[in-house]
């Protein structure tokens, strides 16, 4: 069977989604844009991201690209996420062109998360 | 059919019935030989379409004369309809069909109004379905052809064909039918029937792609005009070598469906409501078309607050087909579930699950349980819904 329109880290991706959901305590950052929504939810300590959950509504490409945000950017620093851009899951994980849109509203949420982290408002990890 | 798939998806294409493989293997022996060649070796090729027709003809109820090859069912309506609106161009320039209509027609018509044609585009009800009422008051004397579909490609609404063709009949229009969807799998008696144009193919009902018919109503003023040129075979009307190895494997399809189309019909039935049981404690469910007049071997439901790309994946390796862009070649939401008034996001959700002669109820009972599973699964990933 051909993967059709989906890479294989896609499918690998999307069907297992560990960093699906949100947790007490977390600040969310939530966009609701070109027909998706994204909520990311982090908790950090000591300038690191210690966790990191997503929920989703949208095409199997932006949830693999969720998921593999959330892979990435765990216990990274949170100040990385202002400099966040898609681009280099675009092509990792081999999303058409023509979904370039939708896979930005997670660039803006992600940033709207960093965001947020500097101005304080998600609560550190206890 | 293999074991790592579940193949829900006949109204897209059937498999060859293995009967009708093994006539064409025997049949692949016999007909290299050119059909239009008066030599032995033509003749057995010609004999063999002229077998296949009286079987396709015996399955309508008309005269194997009537019946004209081409490739499939796309060719048919083009022929049906850009053939007959050259031919009867001098009663006018008006035609009359619905937006729900498969692409063959639809943009084959949305062509001749390039063309100057007038085409009145009738829509449906929420169902699917056409008042007869509606369509009526759509003729008009410089009316020359009507199109609509026998059975619906996506939702198995099935169109009062018989109360529309008398419609014609009284308005000396002629009548078109798109029945890819319905020959093989309905009763159809074009013997007493008002259809004066009814196309086919062989892949939906068992036989092999690339071989359809159109059936040519032996009417005055019933003619179409060739698409095709360089050959006088079919009469001039469709010329071409014809391919007679795979014109007997149709054949040999329309002679298995007349033997079970009962025992099918009742097969279909049971499996749809065997797969609805198992799906509509779902809340938000919507079906789409008419469950209980509408063809059984067709059940397209839509789903709320689910997004039907990511349902489509999770379905694998259930193989349906789906009203959602992404999926699908025309990278936009189904015109025909629009087209019932259906939102963009109701038409992405929607699923067709389509079920066919071999298909086991263990089959459907796990295509019921995996969807279930995974419009909870998906609807646990969105934001605003519990953990």
């Amino acid at each position: 069977m051909t993967t059709g329109p989906y890479s294989a880290t896609v499918r690998g991706l999307f069907a297992d989604l560990e960093h699906a959901g949100d947790f007490e305590g977390a600040t969310l950052a939530r966009i609701d844009d070109q027909g998706v929504r994204i909520q990311l939810a982090a908790g950090h300590e000591n300038g690191l991201l210690r966790t990191l959950r997503f929920r989703a509504w949208g095409c199997p490409h932006l949830l693999a690209a969720c998921e593999a945000f959330c892979a990435e950017y765990e216990g990274r620093p949170a100040s990385d996420l202002g400099d966040f851009t898609v681009t280099e899951i675009l092509r990792n994980l081999s999303i058409p062109v023509e979904k370039t849109g939708r896979i930005l509203v997670l660039e803006d949420a992600v940033r709207s998360l960093g965001r947020s982290i500097c101005d304080g408002s998600v609560p550190q990890v206890s | 059919m293999t074991d790592d798939i579940v193949y829900l998806d006949f109204a897209a294409s059937t498999p060859v019935d293995e009967r009708v493989a093994d006539y064409m293997r025997e049949c692949r022996e016999l007909s290299y030989g050119n059909p239009s060649s008066n030599h032995a070796a033509g003749r057995r090729s010609r004999a063999l379409i002229d077998m296949a027709a009286a079987e396709l003809g015996a399955l309508l109820n008309v005269d194997p004369d009537t019946l004209v090859w081409t490739s499939g069912a796309t060719e048919s309506d083009n022929l049906a309809i850009a053939g007959a609106a050259r031919h009867r161009a001098h009663r006018g320039k008006h035609l009359v069909t619905m937006p729900t209509e498969h692409k063959a027609v639809t943009d084959v018509c949305s062509m001749l109004e390039n063309q100057g044609f007038e085409v009145t585009w009738l829509e449906p009800d929420d169902a699917g379905r056409l008042d007869p009422t509606v369509f009526a008051a759509a003729l008009r004397p410089d009316t020359q052809l009507a199109s609509i579909m026998y059975i619906n490609n996506e939702t198995g609404v099935i169109q009062d064909i018989e109360a529309l063709g008398h419609l014609c009949r009284d308005s000396e229009v002629l009548f078109h039918v798109d029945a890819a969807q319905a020959v093989g799998k309905i009763p159809i008696d074009l013997g007493s029937l008002p259809v004066d144009l009814l196309s086919l193919t062989g892949h939906k009902f068992y036989g092999p792609k690339g071989i359809g018919a159109l059936y040519i109503a032996d009417r005055p003023g019933c003619h179409v005009e060739p698409l095709l040129f360089g050959g006088g075979q079919q009469r001039r009307i469709r010329p071409g070598t014809l391919p007679a190895e795979m014109i007997a494997g149709l054949g040999r399809a329309a002679k298995i469906a007349a033997d079970r189309i009962e025992d099918d019909l009742e097969h279909l039935a049971s499996l749809r409501e065997l797969f609805w049981g198992g799906i509509r404690e779902v809340d938000g469910l919507l079906v789409n078309g008419e469950f209980d007049a509408g063809f059984p071997g067709i059940l397209n439901v839509s789903v709320a607050d689910v997004e039907g790309e990511s349902l489509l994946l999770s379905l694998e390796p259930i193989c349906v087909a789906t009203g959602s862009a992404c999926n699908s070649q025309l990278q936009e939401p189904s015109y025909v579930l629009r087209a019932l008034g259906r939102s963009d996001l109701e038409a992405q959700s929607s699923i067709r699950f389509s079920f066919g002669r071999p298909t086991r109820s263990e089959d459907v009972e796990y295509a019921a349980s995996r969807y279930v599973t995974a419009v909870q699964r998906l609807r646990s990933l969105a934001p605003g819904t519990a953990a």
